[in-house]
């Protein structure tokens, strides 16, 4: 208690100080605003919104009811050139068929130091564009004038959008920094929402209430004798609002780091999710208000649980598949792949279906959910336990809370001897419980026939194995001949699989050989290239030059050759978000060296064992010689999909190390033409 | 009548047949399948032209998509703005056996605006449609018909669509209504196929069947450079409205100046009082040029709008003084406005640029081009300036616009003029080296970078970047020295020179492996290239080396204490028609520390397909060379 009485004088000398120092009243750029040559918090922004405000209210319309108003007001200092690009806004304003948003009183002003003045200029009519993008899109876009680094610009509008039942995600991180943000959502208590809050900025919303007034007016005419009347009467209903507010300060830039899979999964921002709608004197329409809520709303939607109940269209077929297998396991398999090779995804998302199952099912392609809920039922219809799983793909964020726009994506899943098997059957190269990578984002909802669903962890905890077995002979010139094969299991077949199906194989030659620095491959074949569920196996002879130095007397080389990994994917000092591998792997590399004729091993690297804290990786390895052959044994192994960012730095350290080691070198020395030295006593 | 109808429908049924067989995929010809991801079947387009400001050109491509890489191909989309009207269109799909799977309508085609990536605002949009592929072959047959009152950009053609695609007939023909209508035409790399030409009063036609594919390689020309094509002028022509009547490239600068140019150059008289105290009291013109460009670089920025003419016209200088921004064409415009208010001389100059050179023909003026600069000339030679670069040096235009044909627009008509030319030597860097090798295998030192030409251009950007990205840019620069850290950094730009220099402090742990009592490194560390073109099992295309270089290295070298050189490379020399490489190691054994000297040239040129092996050869040694490693051992 009493640190607290200490530290309290000191915030609040802050904040009156701030409050003194800035007017962000539109059209009060300060001269100390237009001097400043650098964000103090972030001295690398090409640019930084000085202040934001997004207040977000309700207004009434005789007539066509309720409407969104969002209004809009930034100031944004421009440091340097590169943030030019920031003087240009653009609005994505939806439409449909019956609506769309506008975007009225825009107004924007560019605030420039000549000569020790503040000159102002106005933005004119012309540097407003307006363009359709497609049938659901329309874009409004400005750029201010008269530009110069040092510049303050500042704008304001307001979008007004028909849609009373969406408010759209309200980002709270920029790519530049925000100095001063303050953010309001006023709801009529009709109109109940839930904030859904995602990133990793500390935000603390302040809640409270106002009243607000519907006015309409209602027109009366009456004749009294000859003498027509019309009286107007004004009506009134008071309701409440409900209004939440974040105030926030010196929000950071959000930055690009690599392994993320999409840095805008975890930008800060809110979205308000509908929840129900209760006008007054009406039965309350609900929409979400937990996962139940959300799940059954989905399931009892005509595009998803009704297609699970149609099973004329694939009837005959599925006595086929049923008459030719005899057991579950083997039923599982045979559906499942009926699906995969009939149907091929045409690229759109969504767990709602875009034609219907059966209209997919005739024309041979639909989007995720025409084709996995078609699984579905087909499992179903077989005898099988199946169920949909709703998921959010990687690049559609993690859903934390319970959404209806949190899901984009659907797949299958079956019970069999009490285990769940997920299915997937829009890539060609899936297999139950290998699925696509899009699919690998976190936890999954199991939707049982009732409603009810489960939770379910999508992300692999199997290793992906890549195995190689390199047996060569190293000459004395450098060159390198021998044999090579590898297996490449799990997703590493999987991505194999995506990426080479369809190019022949003296292309794909061309391109292994230019891959690993010109080496010349002979005698190729390979096994289960599309055996889905077996790993892929090569083998081939190959040559290659230059791969060890000769200096002197001695030869030095590094016994993974081009097998090494030779440079650190982690070079930045600092990370502030998970390290996504999408899946754990293995690396296995045995290697059996002949030595050139008159050499003897002068020094060998040490074999090393490590292991990364928490068992979170690991590295082996291990060189022995046995005879002219020098065994080399790598096993290389990140255990989790993702990797927190606290262990970023054991992270590079253990990749460092790794690395150190594979490139470290082997050094041979010429036999003198006694044939004896010093160091070989011990190897005979 | 009757009889008639029939009579037509019976036609119509047996070009059905007769085209069904375009439909299936099952045989093809060898040839046309070797080396292709699609084969078109029929490539046709056929032009009327009716007047100067009408023309209508029906398209028909027939296209058997063989696997998942030619989708591409199958991804149709038609331009269309308020002078391009699309009359019809049409796709239909059809499966391996002929059997028709969709077929996509006017209404079903996605409409959207034709963003371009780079512009603010265009007002051009387009028809789009992608298929979703079931299985594999299949094929497509499109067709669409567009009206159009611009004759200025008549539509050329290839007759390949890409690589790896081949076609089994293609059908290009121009009907035209009278003489002063009929296009010229100029031929390009037709010799690699044959063709069926006719030039009958009314009309041209140009056919040609069974094109292999082509496979692209690396280092190899740019697809237009090898593909045969014909390339189309009208001498009549209209552009958005404006009439032209243009026989040479003298005409054409002429039509430029009246209809595009003319009168959009005046300035407020405030803004001419303004530019003349800038260059008060200096005479010389190139002196007055630099302090006005400088002055467009601090004041304006590049913002494009493309909305009708104004995809050709500048917007006027009075508008870009007011917003202080525009597109190309309006800054260069504006730049010439107050160039001449200072009665400096320049032209405005339309070229294409890009990182690839793309000539104006010197012998065929039809409107090219995608970009506008301005053209300076002084003392016999011209200065090129390019005023939507906020950052380059006055006279440097980079590898944006340099050495190319462009056509200079004068008051008394236009003029081909080849741009400043980067190459070989010009294209410099000097890499000066001081660093220690410590006994635990890191190193530390201090490095300077000093470029110039187009290498300028690759680096001087730098300066510009936020620390993050600097030190970002070193660990993918030096991304082959493992735990670098950058400790310091200091740039300079001679703008005036055009030399960029940096100076660089660093260190990295575990540079040298270690093994037992010796040390290994590569000694090369700060300019190691290990570039080796890809090897071709069977080279088809000539290759190219665009600009060409000279990189030289001096890296002095403190060997730890305790140790001695146990081996060290020979110095070498390699010399070739493509370049020539030097390298030498020098012992002081004084200061305990080697001297490292390099020399790499390669040359500009473009080299035929048998000498492919003999460059990588070079490459190869050059690779080699730069990984040549020194051994210590301990004393």
């Amino acid at each position: 208690m009493s640190r607290f009485k200490y530290v309290l004088p000191v915030a609040v000398f802050f904040l009156c100080y701030s409050v003194t120092a800035q007017d962000y009243k539109f059209g009060k750029v300060s001269k100390e605003e237009l001097l400043e040559k650098v964000y103090a918090q972030d001295s690398a922004a090409a640019a930084a919104v000085l202040y934001r405000k997004r207040n977000i209210r309700y207004n009434y319309v005789q007539g066509s009811g309720f409407q969104v108003i969002t209004e809009v007001h930034e100031r944004v200092k421009i440091y340097t050139k590169e943030g030019f690009r920031y003087a240009t806004v653009s609005e994505r304003l939806y439409k449909n068929n019956r609506a769309n948003e506008t975007i009225a009183g825009l107004k924007a002003f560019t605030y420039t130091m000549e000569n020790g003045d503040v000159e102002k200029q106005k933005m004119g009519k012309s540097a407003i564009f307006s363009t359709s993008l497609n049938k659901y899109r329309n874009e409004e876009k400005f750029t201010l004038p008269n530009l110069k680094e040092g510049s303050v610009i500042e704008y304001e509008y307001r979008i007004v959008s028909p849609f009373a039942y969406n408010i759209d995600e309200i980002v709270l991180q920029y790519d530049i920094p925000i100095k001063k943000q303050e953010i309001s959502i006023a709801t009529p208590e009709y109109f109940m929402f839930k904030p859904n809050m995602k990133g990793y900025l500390g935000m603390q919303p302040k809640y409270t209430t106002n009243s607000g007034k519907i006015n309409f007016s209602s027109k009366t005419r009456s004749t009294v004798g000859q003498v027509s009347q019309t009286t107007f009467k004004q009506n009134e209903i008071d309701y409440t609002t409900n209004v939440t507010s974040y105030n926030m300060d010196n929000v950071p830039a959000l930055k690009e780091e690599p392994f993320v899979n999409d840095i805008d999964n975890y930008r800060s921002a809110v979205k308000y999710e509908l929840q129900y709608v209760q006008f007054p004197q009406s039965i309350r329409e609900g929409y979400t208000t937990s996962w139940e809520k959300v799940i059954e709303k989905i399931y009892d939607n005509s595009s998803f649980g009704t297609q699970l109940k149609i099973h004329n269209y694939y009837k005959d077929d599925l006595e086929l598949i049923k008459a030719k297998t005899s057991s579950k396991v083997e039923l599982v398999a045979a559906i499942f792949s009926h699906v995969q090779r009939r149907m091929t995804w045409n690229s759109i998302y969504g767990y709602f279906v875009d034609k219907g199952v059966k209209e997919a099912y005739k024309e041979k392609s639909g989007n995720i959910a025409d084709i996995n809920l078609m699984l579905t039922s087909m499992l179903q219809q077989a005898g099988l336990e199946a169920y949909p799983v709703l998921v959010s793909t990687r690049s559609h964020g993690i859903p934390l809370f319970p959404t209806r726009e949190g899901f984009n994506y659907v797949i299958a899943s079956v019970q069999l001897d009490g285990n769940t098997i997920l299915l997937d059957a829009t890539n060609k190269f899936s297999e139950p419980n290998l699925l696509p990578t899009r699919a690998l984002n976190w936890y999954g909802k199991l939707i049982k026939k009732d409603g009810t669903f489960t939770t379910l962890n999508l992300i692999p905890e199997k290793p992906s194995r890549n195995s190689f077995n390199m047996s060569v002979s190293l000459n004395e010139d450098g060159s390198l001949e021998g044999k090579m094969r590898k297996t490449y299991g799990d997703y590493n077949a999987y991505l194999h699989r995506n990426k080479y199906s369809s190019i022949n194989e003296d292309e794909y030659l061309e391109k292994l050989e230019n891959k690993n620095d010109g080496m010349e491959i002979s005698d190729y074949t390979v096994k289960n290239k599309n055996a889905l569920g077996k790993p892929i196996s090569e083998s081939y002879a190959f040559s290659m030059e230059n791969q060890a130095s000769t200096i002197g007397d001695k030869i030095y080389f590094s016994p993974l050759f081009h097998l090494a990994m030779e440079k650190n994917p982690f070079k930045l000092e600092k990370r502030n978000y998970p390290i996504d591998f999408t899946y754990p792997w293995q690396e296995r590399n045995v290697i059996l060296i002949s030595l050139p004729e008159g050499y003897e091993t002068t020094s060998l690297p040490e074999g090393v064992n490590l292991v990364m804290a928490d068992g979170m990786g690991g590295f082996r390895y291990q060189i022995s010689l046995k005879g002219k052959i020098l065994q080399v044994l790598v096993d290389f192994k990140i255990n989790r999909a993702i990797i927190s960012p606290e262990y970023y730095q054991d992270l590079k350290e253990f990749f460092k190390k790794a690395i150190e080691k594979q490139t470290e070198k082997v050094v041979l020395s010429k036999i003198s033409s006694d044939g004896t030295s010093q160091s070989a006593a011990g190897g005979r | 009548m009757r009889k008639l109808l029939l009579l037509s429908s019976l036609f119509v049924c047996l070009v059905t047949t007769a085209q069904k067989n375009k439909y299936q995929a099952l045989l093809l010809d060898k040839h046309l399948t070797n080396n292709a991801n699609a084969v078109v079947r029929l490539d046709e387009m056929k032009i009327n032209v009716s007047a100067s400001n009408k023309m209508t050109y029906t398209v028909r491509q027939i296209i058997t998509v063989l696997k998942k890489e030619g989708d591409r191909f199958a991804v149709k989309r038609v331009g269309y703005d308020k002078e391009h009207k699309i009359k019809a269109i049409n796709l239909y799909i059809y499966n391996q056996l002929g059997g028709e799977v969709d077929h996509i309508k006017k209404k079903d085609f996605k409409d959207v605006s034709a963003v371009d990536g780079f512009s603010l605002y265009t007002d051009n949009r387009l028809l789009y449609h992608r298929y979703t592929p079931t299985s594999y072959p299949y094929t497509i047959d499109f067709e669409y018909s567009v009206e159009s009152s611009d004759t200025g950009f008549f539509p050329p053609w290839n007759f390949l669509s890409g690589y790896k695609a081949s076609v089994e007939k293609s059908h290009y023909s121009i009907a035209y209504a009278n003489e002063v209508l009929k296009p010229e035409i100029k031929e390009f790399n037709l010799d690699r196929i044959e063709i069926t030409k006719s030039d009958v009063p009314g009309k041209i036609t140009y056919e040609a069947e069974n094109i292999e594919a082509i496979k692209s390689e690396s280092l190899g020309p740019a697809f237009r450079e090898i593909v045969p094509r014909l390339k189309v002028r009208l001498k009549k022509f209209n552009l958005k409205g404006e009439e032209a009547n243009v026989s040479d490239w003298k005409e054409m600068g002429v039509w430029m100046n009246n209809a595009l140019l003319k009168g959009q150059d005046v300035l407020e008289p405030a803004t001419i009082a303004k530019v003349k105290g800038l260059v008060a009291g200096v005479k010389d013109p190139l002196e007055k040029a630099k302090i006005i460009y400088k002055y467009v670089q601090d004041n304006t920025r590049y913002v494009s709008v493309q909305v009708g003419i104004g995809g050709w016209k500048p917007i006027s200088a009075i508008d870009v003084d007011r917003v202080k921004y525009g597109d190309c064409k309006g800054l260069s415009n504006y730049t010439y406005a107050l160039l001449k208010a200072v009665d400096v001389h320049s032209y405005y100059t339309v070229i294409h640029a890009g990182a690839t050179k793309v000539d104006f023909d010197e012998d065929f003026a039809a409107l090219q081009g995608n970009h506008a600069i301005l053209a300076i000339p002084y003392n016999d030679q011209y200065y090129w300036i390019d005023c939507t670069s906020q950052v380059h040096p006055f006279g440097f235009v980079g590898d944006f616009t340099d050495d190319r044909n462009a056509l200079v627009v004068k008051p008394e008509g236009g003029e081909i003029i080849h741009t400043v030319a980067y190459v070989n030597e010009q294209n410099h860097q000097l890499t000066k080296v001081n660093y220690a090798l410590e006994a635990t295998g890191g190193i530390s030192g201090n490095v300077r970078v000093v470029t110039r030409g187009i290498q300028y251009d690759d680096h001087f950007a730098l300066e510009k970047d936020v620390n993050d990205d600097v030190i970002k840019h070193y660990k993918s620069y030096w991304s082959n020295i493992n735990n670098l850290k950058i400790d310091k950094y200091n740039f300079k730009n001679d703008r005036d020179k055009v030399v960029f220099t940096e100076e660089v402090g660093l260190s990295a742990s575990n540079y040298a492996s270690i093994s037992g009592n010796r040390i290994l490194f590569i000694i090369n560390a700060f300019n190691n290239n290990n570039f080796v073109p890809n090897r071709y099992r069977n080279r088809k295309l000539p290759f190219k080396i665009a600009r060409g270089y000279l990189d030289e290295d001096e890296f002095v070298v403190q060997l730890p204490d305790g140790y001695k050189i146990e081996a060290i490379p020979k110095a070498m020399e390699v010399a070739s028609e493509f370049g020539s490489y030097k390298v030498s190691f020098e012992v002081n054994e004084a200061e305990n520390s080697i001297l490292y000297k390099r020399n790499l040239l390669v040359k500009k040129g473009l080299y035929p397909k048998e000498k492919y092996a003999a460059y990588r050869d070079f490459r190869k040694t050059v690779a080699r060379a730069d990984d040549l490693q020194v051994v210590l051992v301990k004393k």
